[in-house]
């Protein structure tokens, strides 16, 4: 990989990403993400909705994997226990059918920022690529915001042009 | 004097109908004066009487004229509302100007159009808004608070706008030359929400004005407004004016 490469150079507009503030429900944000990607046939990689709060700070994100898990009923989850008995798959498929009762409906009604991965780790568009590649594989990111001055929200790393970056450098070399 | 064109495919009595409405228009048969009677209009024009009926009703009808029974038809005024226009500061249509206010600002950040605010806005489901949500007070007193949507690309900037001590009209107008053009307004009484009745000092399920407006410049929605109003600190002034023909 290119010295040279910032996170500037590599990173993505916020308005590619569908915004919503912490207090929208599931249930709004699962309007949004089908009316932002499925229904227009567009499969950003990762589908994901930034969430914002009422100053317009990054709070966090919502993957479509975080939105299905903030629905999985509490007897799906897995246990805290550090010991605990060997989970029955056989019956995920029965409790899967849970997801559609009543039960998930009152879950969907929870706001967005109680299942949002929180946005904890940042970059600024000066840093080299290697920081944001770092963070990414270490905290398990699938988009790393781009801060100006440690405040201002202007982009986003995703681990595609990561990916592509060190694919690059690598397959020269 | 202008006469009827026979040549001309407009209607006679329309002819006649401009005829006389630019007569009035121009004072030369002023208001309050009486117009001739149907024959020497007729003899005048070289037209029938039932052109000059059509046309005298029509202008009639239309408020130019008048009707006094035995006397005759005069000229009643020579211009006509085509509606009614509004003229007051739009900042009146929801602020008391003169008391002592303060905002606080609840909420500036930019979200997606949920429900049916797509609509309301006039954009498409994926587009973003920008969502401005302030609670206005007199003398301490929680009074308005008004949610404000507009969408994202009409202003970009507007996120980093003071919008605590300046007004958005202020804004679009001074700022970005944004020429609020037209307000549509909807009064009605809303049974306010926990947070709202929390956010404007009264109880959930509490009666409340709530305005829904919308705000174009030329023929483009810029902004959409919900403001609600505590019922007894509501002082609704419009001023409306007839827009001259």
């Amino acid at each position: 990989m290119s010295d040279s490469k910032v996170v500037k150079d590599v990173m993505t507009g916020i308005f590619e990403y569908p915004h919503v503030p912490y207090w929208f429900s599931i249930s709004q944000a699962i309007r949004i993400v089908k009316v932002s990607f499925l229904s227009t046939k567009k499969y950003p990689d990762p589908m994901a909705v930034l969430v914002f709060d009422e100053k317009y700070n990054l709070m966090g994100t919502l993957t479509l994997k975080d939105i299905l898990k903030g629905l999985e009923p509490q007897f799906l989850k897995p246990s805290a226990k550090a010991q605990v008995a060997e989970e029955d798959e056989s019956a995920l498929s029965l409790l899967w059918d849970t997801l559609f009762n009543k039960g998930a409906r009152d879950l969907a009604e929870k706001p967005v920022s109680e299942i949002m991965a929180p946005a904890k780790y940042f970059v600024e568009p000066g840093d080299p690529l290697t920081k944001a590649a770092y963070l990414m594989l270490h905290h398990d990111l699938v988009l790393l915001p781009v801060l100006e001055n440690k405040k201002k929200f202007i982009g986003l790393v995703r681990m595609i042009e990561v990916f592509d970056e060190i694919s690059n450098a690598l397959l020269k070399e | 004097m202008e006469l009827i064109d026979r040549d001309n495919h407009q209607k006679l009595y329309l002819q006649l109908y401009e005829i006389i409405k630019k007569k009035i228009a121009s004072s030369e048969w002023p208001v309050g004066s009486q117009i001739p009677t149907e024959e020497n209009i007729c003899k005048m024009f070289g037209v029938s009487r039932a052109t000059v009926r059509t046309a005298v009703l029509e202008l009639v009808r239309e408020g130019y004229l008048k009707r006094q029974q035995g006397k005759g038809t005069f000229i009643y005024k020579n211009a006509v509302s085509e509606g009614l226009t509004m003229l007051t500061n739009f900042r009146e249509l929801l602020y008391e100007e003169g008391l002592n206010f303060t905002t606080n600002v609840l909420a500036r950040t930019v979200m997606m159009p949920i429900d049916d605010l797509d609509v309301k806005l006039d954009i498409l489901k994926d587009k973003h808004i920008i969502y401005i949500k302030r609670l206005r007070l007199i003398n301490n007193e929680p009074t308005l608070l008004q949610e404000s949507y507009i969408p994202y690309n009409v202003c970009p900037l507007l996120l980093e706008e003071d919008v605590e001590h300046q007004s958005l009209f202020d804004i679009f107008e001074k700022k970005y030359g944004i020429k609020i053009t037209k307000v549509k307004t909807n009064i009605e009484i809303t049974y306010l929400k926990t947070d709202e009745g929390r956010l404007i000092g009264l109880t959930e399920a509490s009666a409340a004005i709530l305005l829904a407006q919308s705000f174009y410049s030329a023929d483009t929605l810029i902004m959409y407004t919900r403001s609600i109003k505590r019922t007894d600190r509501f002082n609704f002034f419009l001023e409306l004016e007839r827009k001259i023909a």
